[in-house]
């Protein structure tokens, strides 16, 4: 079975636009159709063309002319059009379901502490939370899908889109089968896609794809959030911020550092024991990290 | 009485609209002043094609010979062929009644006058008046025969092609004013009859819409039929005697007389803009057609016009399409496109057929385009040779640089039939790649269609 092959990864754009499109070297992916069922046709990327928005480098913010009104009109980008048709059917068509949890990080920041002192790269709590999360797919892959009407599509990598925010929206690169890849790697690569996201310099298969994503707002202290799913995956974690807070262990109370990340599902792929076991089981490897460095 | 929407006018775009609002949703009523239709069902496209029909068979009969076939004794009945192609004619306008009625649109039977706001005032055929109003009224009034001066036509010697239609006898020889589809469909079918026909353009070619390779190809099957064709040509006067007509014929500043049984003037269309009460709104009238933008509306909010009230191309489907983009716009229908007036094809039925759509060769170099041209005689074509039709010609116009089909032009049997194919490519907006690897089946006229692309790129199998 081809790694991604669902109707809604499909681009339907007119044999036209897509060569006109290939020729401009625009993303067919960051552009809104208006041809029939939302179909791209060749007035679209001619007009994407005329548009900077989809040089992701460029701010698309041109000055709104002074009409002396009480808003200034901020003209949509191609992308933000494409974040908000794609995010309005998720939460729409699919139905979510949350399942909240709270993590120990008192372990886990202890082990992070020890291998910054040695290692040559500086890992941070989000690359222990993909491989978690990396692990904790291989476990249980049914939490790796995407629903069709034919079939539930069970990835077999755990391909971890990672959403990173950019001067001109939300993009989310992939960290590709990274059950395969050790901590320090995960981050390297991470560091990586990150600062290419930023400038918009990512390949179209380095952000198109992938079968889970991660959200992270807990650098903003956040402390708990629920995600909406990027279609056509099932799942999506949201990690809050690490924050100490006191707990009860063995009937005292006690204080560690905890941190509330929560999943949302799309119940046509997963269901709830589904989701339940795999947060449960990310949650053990948070809180007992030594298996993330084996 | 409030409707949603008033439609003024049953021809193709009126009544096409109506039914489109209807299946929106909407309260319709449709005005028609005298036969649902309008002129396309009863007095132009069809009923020709009727006439055209039976010239076809009678030629067909003419070369039985060839096809190995013995006719013995075979002529034709004047009165009997009108008689058919008025039949056909009745037989769609009720259907036409019946449309109306299953799609609960209301017609009402008089002559539609805009009041301004919202308004429309109805002398009905009964010689009662009411009025109607409804949040949008649509203009689809049509158009009738140009006259020009000194050429008006009389209906007993000069017609229009409402007095062709329904001749009583075939006079001995004609003289056509004009070369569009009107004047060339009529000389053909005249031609074929018997009638000595001559044909007068001011252009320097027949048919000047049609790109000029396919102009030049039809002018010389036709007059290989019989007919005679003056170019650059223009009819100064027409003097009129008890049975027939005198025409002064002007070429390169040198004039002629003929005289001629009859004068058929097919020099153009005006627009059904008068008595409207158009003075009642905002709506502006340029080069005397309804101005309209994209979606047909007009200067008055709520007040849009269709068709041939409209700009070019005055075709029957244009209208259509036309009224049922501007009603699906008003309903609020999800990415609703305006007419792509590159997509409309163009269909002229005399022996040999001429079709086309999009971009003419010349007028693709001239839009700065850097083209690929490929062509395809049916000389090359196995079902046209076995039909004996070998006489047509497919061109196909793409942009070099993206592979867009800008145009396709075909002359020859069954173009009529075949040309609705590039254009279903040019609004899917195809390219080369997807028209070289469709199936064409075999053997079939359509096959040259195939070829004509291949040969653009080179590729061409049967030449």
């Amino acid at each position: 079975m081809p790694a991604l092959q669902t109707t809604k990864d499909r681009i339907i754009a007119s044999p036209l636009a897509k060569r006109l499109a290939a020729e401009k070297g625009l993303d067919l992916k960051l552009i809104q159709g208006t041809g029939p069922h939302g179909r791209i046709i060749r007035a679209d990327v001619e007009e994407a063309a005329t548009r900077p928005a989809l040089s992701p480098t460029l701010s698309v913010v041109q000055p709104a002319p002074d009409t002396g009104a009480a808003y200034d009109a901020i003209p949509n980008s191609n992308m933000r059009k494409v974040i908000a048709r794609r995010l309005t059917e998720s939460k729409q068509t699919v139905p979510h379901f949350y399942l909240t949890v709270d993590c120990e990080l008192d372990e886990l920041l202890a082990l992070r502490k020890k291998i910054n002192e040695v290692a040559d790269v500086r890992v941070s709590v989000n690359d222990f939370i993909i491989r978690a999360v990396a692990l904790a797919l291989k476990k249980v892959p049914q939490a790796n899908a995407s629903w069709t009407n034919e079939a539930i599509l069970q990835y077999r990598h755990a391909d971890i889109s990672v959403a990173v925010a950019t001067p001109t929206g939300l993009i989310t690169p992939i960290v590709k089968a990274a059950e395969t890849k050790l901590v320090a790697a995960i981050s390297t690569e991470m560091k990586d896609l990150a600062a290419r996201a930023r400038d918009g310099k990512l390949r179209p298969d380095e952000f198109q794809g992938g079968g889970f994503t991660i959200s992270n707002l807990g650098m903003f202290g956040i402390k708990d959030f629920a995600a909406i799913i990027n279609p056509p995956q099932a799942c999506i974690l949201a990690i809050g911020a690490g924050e100490q807070r006191p707990v009860v262990k063995h009937g005292q109370l006690a204080v560690a550092t905890v941190m509330s990340c929560t999943l949302s599902t799309d119940h046509r792929a997963v269901d709830g024991a589904v989701g339940a076991h795999f947060i449960k089981v990310f949650k053990e490897t948070i809180e007992h990290p030594y298996a993330m460095v084996i | 009485m409030t409707q949603d929407i008033i439609i003024i006018g049953g021809g193709p775009g009126g009544y096409v609209t109506a039914i489109r609002a209807s299946q929106l949703g909407m309260k319709v009523t449709l005005v028609e002043r005298s036969h649902l239709g309008g002129i396309c069902l009863n007095w132009g496209c069809i009923p020709t094609k009727a006439l055209l029909r039976s010239a076809e068979a009678y030629t067909m009969m003419k070369h039985a010979a060839s096809y190995g076939l013995t006719v013995k004794d075979f002529g034709f009945d004047l009165k009997k062929i009108v008689e058919r192609s008025r039949g056909v004619s009745a037989q769609l306008s009720a259907g036409v009644k019946h449309l109306m009625k299953k799609n609960k649109v209301e017609v009402i039977e008089g002559t539609a006058k805009l009041l301004g706001k919202c308004k429309v005032q109805v002398a009905k055929n009964d010689e009662t008046t009411i009025e109607l109003s409804a949040k949008h009224i649509v203009i689809a009034t049509g158009a009738r025969p140009r006259a020009l001066p000194g050429l008006e036509p009389d209906g007993k010697l000069v017609w229009t092609y409402k007095e062709a239609m329904v001749p009583d006898t075939l006079p001995k020889s004609l003289l056509v004013i004009g070369s569009g589809a009107i004047g060339i469909e009529f000389a053909s079918f005249y031609n074929a009859l018997g009638v000595a026909v001559t044909v007068v353009e001011v252009m320097d070619r027949i048919m000047p819409v049609e790109d000029e390779e396919i102009s030049a190809f039809a002018r010389k099957a036709l007059e290989k039929r019989g007919l005679k064709i003056i170019t650059g040509a223009v009819v100064k006067k027409l003097d009129k005697a008890k049975d027939s007509v005198t025409a002064t014929i002007e070429q390169g500043g040198k004039a002629s007389q003929t005289t001629f049984d009859r004068v058929i003037s097919a020099v153009g269309i005006v627009a059904n803009i008068e008595e409207i009460g158009l003075e009642n709104t905002k709506v502006v009238v340029e080069k005397g057609h309804i101005k309209v933008n994209e979606w047909s509306a007009t200067d008055e909010a709520g007040v849009y016009a269709i068709g041939d009230v409209t700009a070019p191309p005055w075709l029957a489907h244009k209208a259509s399409h036309e009224g049922i983009i501007c009603v699906e716009k008003i309903a609020g229908v999800k990415d609703v496109h305006p007419l792509d007036l590159g997509n409309i094809p163009g269909c002229t039925y005399c022996t040999p057929q001429v079709a086309s759509v999009g971009l003419t060769e010349a007028k693709a170099k001239a839009a700065g385009y850097d083209i690929r041209v490929g062509r395809f005689s049916f000389m090359g074509n196995g079902k046209a040779i076995a039909m004996g039709e070998p006489e047509g010609l497919v061109k196909t116009i793409f942009d070099a640089k993206t592979g867009a089909l800008l145009g396709a032009h075909m002359v020859g049997a069954e173009v009529t039939e075949m040309i609705q194919g590039f254009t279903l490519g040019r609004t899917l907006e195809t390219t080369e790649a997807e028209l070289m690897h469709t199936v064409f089946p075999h053997p079939t006229i359509s096959e040259s269609m195939h070829e004509a692309v291949l040969d653009a790129y080179g590729r061409v199998v049967h030449m």
